[in-house]
């Protein structure tokens, strides 16, 4: 059974249950996945926001100046609703009763949405992959891995488990995780920050000129590829960890205050245009030759 | 009936800390219990930082904006004009009409660190070790209590029916936990090591914010 709530106006799906229960039954069994599609007109910058505690969802950005959402549900343990106020589309999976597998209550999206479109995603576990959207993104998991490809816009995803990887990203970044290894290969951001505790971090991209990287964690690795014609100034430190640089670095010009705990390394590579600062606990900080 | 809702009692929260407190918003806390538990809420958390502090008897001016802020970036309180991006919490608690009172509890939870810490941390002043680690255990152990009773309390009432969000859940809370532990006794070993004392910072911050989002997960379920 999928069930979509469409009024312009919010309105509880208590209330659409009661008023319209054909709409709300559509026909599935209980024990077998069920599949529905809903199309909804947009503006330029629509906000999509998806709320799915279980499952996968996938977010492609097309030309169409509308939405395309299709769900598939496991059983019909769980209602979907989508639902449109104003220039902002409204999808969610909510659980109607009480005692269930996860397997039962999983759902899974594929959305289509313009390309300038706004996104605030929620997953707790399953996995978000969003792709060719140029808009701002809001992304929060617990143990979903989340996947980026050729996405701009202010970016903000946090997880407390879950991996994340950008690929060919652009614009700024904001990435935070407790255990989540992060994988940032061929991005072109002028602002990228990403802290995880114990997670890895590995950053694979263009330095941009007058652009700030700063990867944190507490352990795991901090690896940095780059290539020789690339610009930055470096502040690498590990308090407890080791720092390893093949990047051949001028020593600061002014006066630089060197720590007096951990092991450090300040310096310029060529004329500095980039500002990468990269920080570890007692994690091991990599600044390798790009191959 | 007060004039005002409670998205604007809320946008005036830093004038009523500072006593500033018109009609209109009083009769709106008198009527509303939501708003006055918020605003019970920071006066808890005011009160808690006057009890710990030994330097400073009164949080500075800066640190009830700051807090806002903070919370805002957090998205545990809203400012009016980001109505527009309401979470997907708030459309459903007004859907359902749920009490969102974990948000709160989350509220108070991190701005519980963010006062604690912020009493804590070097003001530009110069301090001898040893009575700023007298000072900073004074502030963080109560703080560490209060997470702790928070964790305990919150797990036991945990209800997520995915056990990989429960275990992922579980697991992440003891990594930030051993985190907090190591961090620690770094600062104990070494009292004016600054990068030690941030990511003691960090992880306390973290374990807060990781408290709030069990709370969440306790009260709604998935």
């Amino acid at each position: 059974m999928i069930s979509y709530n469409c009024s312009p106006a919010r309105s509880s799906w208590k209330a659409a249950a009661l008023l319209a229960p054909g709409l709300m039954l559509l026909g599935a069994t209980a024990a077998s996945a069920d599949r529905m599609e809903r199309r909804f007109k947009v503006e330029a910058h629509p906000v999509i926001t998806i709320h799915n505690p279980n499952g996968a969802i996938t977010v492609r950005a097309w030309t169409k100046s509308e939405v395309l959402v299709a769900a598939t549900r496991a059983t019909s343990v769980v209602e979907v609703f989508a639902e449109q106020t104003g220039n902002r589309v409204d999808v969610y999976t909510h659980q109607v009763s009480g005692a269930a597998t996860p397997q039962e209550l999983r759902a899974d999206y594929e959305i289509n949405v313009p390309e300038d479109a706004e996104l605030e995603i929620h997953d707790d576990s399953g996995g978000v992959n969003v792709s060719n959207v140029l808009g701002d993104m809001n992304v929060e998991t617990i143990a979903a891995d989340v996947a980026l490809q050729d996405a701009a816009g202010y970016l903000t995803i946090k997880t407390v488990g879950g991996s994340f990887q950008c690929l060919r990203c652009a614009g700024r970044i904001e990435v935070s995780s407790i255990s989540g290894n992060f994988r940032l290969i061929d991005l072109r951001t002028y602002n990228v920050r990403a802290q995880t505790s114990t997670g890895n971090i590995l950053f694979d991209g263009a330095f941009l000129p007058n652009a700030s990287y700063r990867l944190k964690n507490y352990s795991g690795v901090i690896e940095v590829r780059f290539s020789p014609g690339d610009s930055f100034d470096l502040s690498a430190t590990s308090l407890r960890g080791k720092v390893h640089n093949e990047a051949n670095l001028t020593p600061p010009s002014h006066h630089h205050i060197l720590p007096r705990f951990g092991n450090a390394l300040f310096g310029t590579f060529n004329s500095g245009r980039a500002k990468v600062d990269l920080s570890s606990f007692d994690g091991t900080i990599n600044i390798l030759k790009r191959d | 009936m007060s004039a005002i809702g409670c998205q604007e009692f809320l946008s005036r929260l830093d004038d009523w800390m500072e006593g500033k407190r018109p009609a209109d918003t009083q009769a709106h806390w008198r009527e509303c219990s939501r708003c006055r538990s918020v605003a019970g809420d920071f006066e808890a958390i005011r009160e808690a930082a006057r009890a710990t502090a030994v330097l400073d008897a009164e949080p500075s001016p800066h640190v009830w904006p700051a807090l806002r802020a903070q919370l805002e970036q957090e998205g545990l309180i809203h400012d009016r004009r980001e109505r527009r991006a309401a979470g997907w919490r708030e459309r459903l608690g007004a859907a359902f009409g749920i009490h969102p009172r974990p948000v709160l509890a989350g509220a108070y939870l991190t701005a519980l660190v963010a006062v604690g810490v912020a009493l804590v941390l070097p003001t530009g002043r110069q301090s001898s070790e040893n009575p700023w680690m007298a000072h900073t255990r004074t502030a963080t152990e109560p703080l560490q209590a209060h997470l702790a009773s928070a964790a305990h309390d919150t797990i036991s009432s945990l209800q997520s029916s995915d056990p990989v969000v429960a275990a992922s859940l579980h697991q992440n809370l003891a990594i930030v936990d051993n985190y907090i532990a190591l961090c620690e006794k770094s600062v104990s070993e070494e009292p004016d090591n600054e990068v030690a004392r941030d990511y003691l910072y960090d992880a306390y911050h973290q374990k807060a914010a990781l408290v709030a989002q069990m709370m969440e997960r306790g009260e709604y379920g998935p």
